[in-house]
This record gives structure tokens, C-alpha cells and sequence, in this order.
């Protein structure tokens, strides 16, 4: 098929074939004329072309016709397209004329006729023709954009699913940031609760303490006095025995001990509660220079029930610039990673948090020395609800929450084995951010 | 050109009477017919089948031998308006040595005459004729009936583009033979270009425009 000049097929049909006398007179035709014209008394009549070729005759003998011979034109579309011809030695007059005239004009209007009819047929099976050709044509045309719009749909489902897992993930992170903020929610309202009685109370006990060496005083004086006469001996005994069936001495000895050791009670509860509001970062929105080894370590403060009997927590950490993040954000993330960690194993379990500074980004590590994660599971354990432990144990959100942090504060957090054995998670924190990474 | 065979010494042309349905496409080519004289012209061969809508085309050929010898057949197709009959248009608008287009003069027949030369631009393209280089006559028939564009908003329309505007009524019989005239000049024109009519077939642009337009009595 030929194309245009941009190369486009281009679809190429006409109409209007030339013809001869030979293709719009078929020899039936004219063969039947001749002889009806043979008997009307027309006898040596041929049809030649216009190069004198004899087409068809009368049948009757004769010689050739030639070139004096009584002729008469066959026109086609207006052009000689033959003659009919009297040959030499027939017999003429009018008569002979008017036939020949007569048979002329006949075979002008058959082959009219006939023309008329194949260019209606041709033009008619040429559009027919053509038209199939470009509706089959079209068809390609269609199957391949049928084709491309398939694998469209194709990427577009995996588009969809990704998009899907996407809102599914962040769809689960809101929870769990609602679940985070109404847990800090309420361990800041607990903590506000626990402070009012905590305060009188270390208050009065400090009162109590005071009191209590005025006390322990009175009766240091008290017992000299008796011991140094002025009370009768018998009243000296009694009081001596009752001091030693009360055990005085050693209650004295140990009442300073008793509110010393309740202060330090009370002010270690003051203390959580403080971490907990400080984890909870509830008095903060959005965001806040932040030293994250405080944050871990608060962090730390808030899980001290989690840590297995007998674990070592080794922390390794070197200075790390403020950033502006959100800590509370961030004190999730360390919670995730750390808990994590204290499920790695039972017994002998060592978890390893070194932080520090790597070119423009703040590099922290957790590394225990558990079963570790196998290569072909590195990314998808940061999938929504992916766990590799008991159905109930692990939520399987902590590192996906952990993972949508870390992008969302532009870093990137990647497990990799501990030397020995085990996981570490590395995350890696720019220190400083472009504003389009700015947390939403 | 449709076909020049320099063994036979024949060529054949083809013009194309082009434009809506009903703007008087076969009746210019019936008032030629009745015009010009029998000699040179074959049979107007009026394709048509149900309605006097024509449903395939009409054809008036005509015929004429250049001093050189050489055989010059000169096709007249006119294409059906319908719109679904674009598949008949192209093949018949394939390979044009020049286009006729007759727009009605009417004014209700504006927005039909702008489909149309639309078409015929569309289909030119298609079909790969350039129609800068395409010998174009324009013809505004109808010019008896009332309603009629002025003939000077015609003028004003069409003069940017450089192709001849005749005025005509076909019904009347007249600007009929200027339109085919004109075609056959323009036609020599780009022809005599290509072919060397003048020089190698010793035909002067008048003596083949004279030959084709030779009028009755
Ligand atoms: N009044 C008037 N009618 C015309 C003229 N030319 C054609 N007609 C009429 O318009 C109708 C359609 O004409 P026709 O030649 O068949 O149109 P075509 O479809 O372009 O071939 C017919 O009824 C013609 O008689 C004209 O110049 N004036
Ligand atoms: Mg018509």
C-alpha cells in the first residue's frame, strides 16, 4: 500500500478503467447483429479496429475490406473506437447504406450500454472493495490501540494495587497515630492525675520527715534527762524496758532511712510521669528541634518493663545535632524499632543503639542478636501487617510505621545482620531538609 | 493525469465536477452535453439509481487528437454530495487533473457549501493531490433563485485564495460553459508544464480549450 509523504498508508483506488471495443462488445453481441444485418440483406459486413483489424464478420466469404470501402464509425466515449465496414464486391445502394449506418449506431449504443453497465459495477465493487480494505485497515488500527490500551490497563492495575497498598499503609499508620495520640492522650491525663496526689504527698512526707527528727529529737532529750537522774529508779526500768519493747533505737535508726528512701520513691514516679508526658509529646504540634538521643533515651524510660530480665542495652552515643522533626513522630518509631528488638529473643538478649553523624545525616542503628531477617523478607517486612512472629504477638505495624516516618522526614531505613548474628535496623536522617520534604 | 501512454500516443485526463448534493453538479454537465457539439464529446452517462440524487456519478467524456498525433480523452466525473458517499468521492476525485466545485448561491446552503469544500480539502489530501497545485474553479450556480449570496461577498470570500469564481445558472444555461472553459485552461495550464503540450504536441492552450468547448450550431 503506498504511503503519503508523512508516511501514512494511504488508500488508493479509481475508477474509470480504459477499454476497448473488444472489452464493452462481447463477440455474442455482435455476431448475432452482423447476421441479423447479413439477412436483412447487408452481406460482407465485418467490425474492425481502428487499425483495420478485422474483429468480427457476417460470416459471409469475401475478401478484406479496404480502404475505398463503405465505413461507418463505432464511438466510444466519443472516440473511434471502430468501424463497421462493407468489403469490396458486396452489393450496395441505399438500403445497403442505411443498414450500415443503422448497425453503427446499434453497436455505439451497445457498447454504451455496456460500458455504463462495468463502470457501475466496477465503480460499485472498487468502493466496496476499498471500503473493506480501510475497515480492515481501521481494524489493525483499533487492535493495536486495543492492544496498547491493554497493557495500559495492565500497568494501571498495578498502578492501582500499589496505590491501593499505599492507602492501605497510610490508611493504617492514621490509626496507629490515633491509637498513639489517644494512648498519649491518656497517659498525659493519668500523668496530670497521678502528679496532683503525688505532690502533696512528697510534700507532706517531706513535712513528715521534718517532724519526725523533731520527734526522734524530743526523745533523745527526754532519755538523757531520765538517764541522768531526777526520776526514781523504778520509773527509769519501766521506761528502759518499754524503749526496748517498742525497738526506739533501731525505729530511730531507720525512720530518716524510711522517708528517705519514700522521697526517692516519690520522685522516681515524678520522673515517669514526666517521661511519659515528655514520650507523649502531648503539649506539642507539629514540629520541634529535637536531639534525638534524648528522645531514646526517653524512649527507653517509658519501656523499662519490656526489656527482658538479664538483656544488656548498650548504648553507644556520640553527640547528634538538633533537628527539627516531630518528636513525638520519632519517639514512635524508636518505640517500634526498640520493641522489636526486646522480642528478638528470650534469654541473653543484647541490644545495641549507636547513634552519630555521617556526612549530612544522622545515622542511627539498633542492632540485636536475634534470629535476624532473611535476605528475600528485608523489604517486605516493612508492608503493612507483614510479621514474621505469632499471629498476636508482633502487630506488624511498628515497621511500617517506622518505615513511613522515616521517608516522610526524607531518611531512609534499611535491616541489615548483625555481625554475629541478628538484625539492625539502620536509619539514616538528613540533617538538613528541602522544604518540599517538610512533614505534613 | 490518469494514464499517458507515450507508445499508444493516448492520454487520458480527468476533471471532477465536485460539491453538495443538489447544487446542480449533473445539470452543468447535462447543459454541456446540450451545448457543445456532438463532435469530440461522447454520451452523458448518468449513473444514478433510485432518487434524482446521483448515487454514483456521471461521467461526460470527451475526445480530441493533438498535431503531435497524440490521443487526448478527456473525462468529466461528477461525484455524488452525500454524505455517505465519501468512498465514491475518493476514488473518483483520485488522480484529478482539475476540480470543478459548484456551491449553491444560496444563502440557506452556506453551512452545506462549507461542509462540503471541507470534504473535498480532507479528501484531496487523502487521496495526495495538492490542492495548491491542483487546477480549481469555483462556481457559484443558482444564481435565478432569490436568497442568494451578493456576488460581491462571494468575491470577497473567495479572493484571498487566487481561484477563479464564475457565477452561473445551470438551469438557465448560462457561466455553465465559462466554468468548464476556464477548467480546461487551467488544466492546459498545469498540463503543458508537465507535458510539454505546446512545444512536443504543438497544442496551444486555446486550440485545447477550443476543441473541448466547441459549441452546438
Ligand atoms: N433554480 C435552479 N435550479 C437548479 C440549478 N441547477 C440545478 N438546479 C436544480 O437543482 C436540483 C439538483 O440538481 P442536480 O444537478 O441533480 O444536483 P447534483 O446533486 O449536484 O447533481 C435539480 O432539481 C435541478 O433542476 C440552477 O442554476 N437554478
Ligand atoms: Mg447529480
Amino acid at each position: 500500500m503506498p504511503t503519503d509523504s508523512e508516511g501514512r498508508r494511504r488508500i488508493v483506488y479509481c475508477v474509470g478503467e480504459e477499454r476497448s471495443l473488444r472489452d464493452v462488445l462481447p463477440e455474442s453481441e455482435a455476431a448475432a447483429l452482423l447476421a441479423a444485418a447479413s439477412r436483412a440483406g447487408l452481406r460482407g459486413v465485418r467490425v474492425v479496429d481502428p487499425g483495420g483489424m478485422a474483429l468480427w464478420g457476417s460470416g459471409d466469404p469475401g475478401p478484406p475490406p479496404g480502404e475505398g470501402d463503405p465505413r461507418r464509425l463505432i464511438l466510444l466515449e466519443g472516440e473511434p473506437a471502430g468501424s463497421v465496414v462493407l468489403s469490396a464486391g458486396a452489393s450496395r445502394g441505399e438500403t445497403q447504406d442505411a443498414l450500415l449506418a443503422l448497425l453503427a449506431d446499434t453497436l455505439t449504443a451497445i457498447a454504451h450500454t455496456n460500458l455504463k453497465r462495468m463502470l457501475t459495477t466496477e465503480t460499485h465493487t472498487e468502493v466496496v472493495n476499498r471500503s473493506y480494505e480501510e475497515l480492515l485497515e481501521t481494524n489493525r488500527s483499533l487492535s493495536a490501540s486495543e492492544q496498547r490500551y491493554r497493557e495500559l490497563a495492565g500497568t494501571l492495575e498495578v498502578k492501582v494495587r500499589e496505590r491501593t497498598e499505599e492507602l492501605t499503609r497510610a490508611m493504617a499508620q492514621l490509626v496507629q497515630q490515633e491509637k498513639m495520640a489517644s494512648v498519649g492522650q491518656l497517659a498525659a491525663g493519668v500523668a496530670h492525675e497521678i502528679n496532683n496526689p503525688l505532690a502533696f504527698v512528697t510534700s507532706n512526707l517531706r513535712t513528715l520527715k521534718k517532724y519526725t527528727e523533731r520527734f526522734l529529737d524530743i526523745i533523745a532529750r527526754y532519755q538523757r534527762v531520765f538517764e541522768h537522774g531526777g526520776v526514781a529508779q523504778q520509773d527509769r526500768d519501766d521506761l528502759r524496758k518499754h524503749r526496748e519493747s517498742l525497738r526506739l533505737d533501731a525505729i530511730s535508726a531507720d525512720a530518716g532511712d524510711l522517708l528517705r528512701q519514700t522521697l526517692e520513691g516519690t520522685e522516681r514516679v515524678r520522673k515517669i510521669v514526666a517521661d511519659l508526658k515528655g514520650f507523649s509529646h502531648i503539649d506539642e504540634e507539629g514540629e520541634a528541634p529535637a536531639d534525638l538521643n534524648r528522645e531514646i533515651d526517653r524512649t527507653l524510660s517509658v519501656m523499662t518493663h519490656e526489656i527482658p530480665a538479664g538483656a544488656a542495652i548498650v548504648r553507644e552515643f556520640s553527640p547528634l545535632p538538633v533537628i527539627p522533626c516531630r518528636p513525638g513522630a520519632f519517639n514512635q518509631l524508636f518505640l517500634g524499632l526498640l520493641r522489636n528488638a526486646f522480642q528478638a529473643r528470650q534469654e541473653g538478649l543484647r541490644v545495641t543503639i549507636r547513634t552519630g553523624v555521617s556526612g549530612d545525616r544522622i545515622r542511627i542503628a539498633i542492632a540485636d542478636n536475634g534470629p535476624g531477617v532473611p535476605a528475600d523478607l528485608r523489604t517486605r517486612i516493612f508492608e503493612p501487617f507483614f510479621t514474621t512472629r505469632d499471629v498476636g504477638k508482633g502487630k506488624g505495624l511498628g515497621l511500617t510505621v517506622a518505615y513511613d516516618i522515616v521517608t516522610a522526614h526524607g531518611g531512609t531505613i534499611i535491616v541489615e545482620d548483625t555481625p554475629g548474628g541478628g538484625a539492625t535496623f539502620v536509619l539514616q536522617l538528613p540533617i538538613r531538609r528541602g522544604d518540599h520534604d517538610k512533614i505534613r | 493525469m490518469i494514464e499517458y501512454d507515450s507508445e499508444e500516443q493516448r492520454m487520458i485526463l480527468k476533471f471532477v465536477y465536485y460539491g453538495p448534493a443538489l447544487s446542480g453538479k449533473t445539470t452543468n454537465l447535462l447543459r454541456l452535453h446540450d451545448l457543445l457539439a456532438k463532435e469530440g464529446r461522447g454520451d452523458l452517462m448518468v449513473l444514478d439509481t433510485k432518487d434524482d440524487r446521483t448515487i454514483f456519478f456521471d461521467l461526460l467524456p470527451f475526445f480530441l487528437v493533438a498535431p503531435s498525433g497524440l490521443k487526448i480523452k478527456v473525462k468529466v466525473y461528477t461525484v455524488p454530495g452525500q454524505v455517505q458517499h465519501d468512498a465514491t468521492r475518493k476514488a473518483v476525485l483520485q488522480r484529478a487533473d482539475g476540480v470543478a466545485y459548484i456551491a449553491d448561491s444560496r444563502r440557506s446552503e452556506a453551512k452545506n457549501n462549507a461542509e462540503s469544500f471541507g470534504n473535498l480539502e480532507r479528501n484531496l489530501s487523502i487521496v495526495g493531490i495538492d490542492i495548491d497545485k491542483l487546477p480549481l474553479v469555483i462556481q457559484y450556480n443558482k444564481r435565478d433563485l432569490p436568497g442568494i449570496l451578493p456576488e460581491e461577498e462571494i468575491r470577497k470570500a473567495w479572493g484571498p485564495t487566487g481561484f477563479p469564481v464564475i457565477l452561473s445558472s445551470a438551469l438557465e444555461g448560462w457561466g455553465v460553459v465559462e466554468t468548464f472553459r476556464t477548467l480546461a485552461e487551467r488544466a492546459y495550464d498545469a498540463l503543458d508544464r508537465r507535458h510539454d503540450f505546446a512545444g512536443t504536441h504543438g497544442l496551444t492552450r486555446e486550440s485545447f480549450a477550443g476543441r473541448l468547448v466547441r459549441r452546438t450550431g
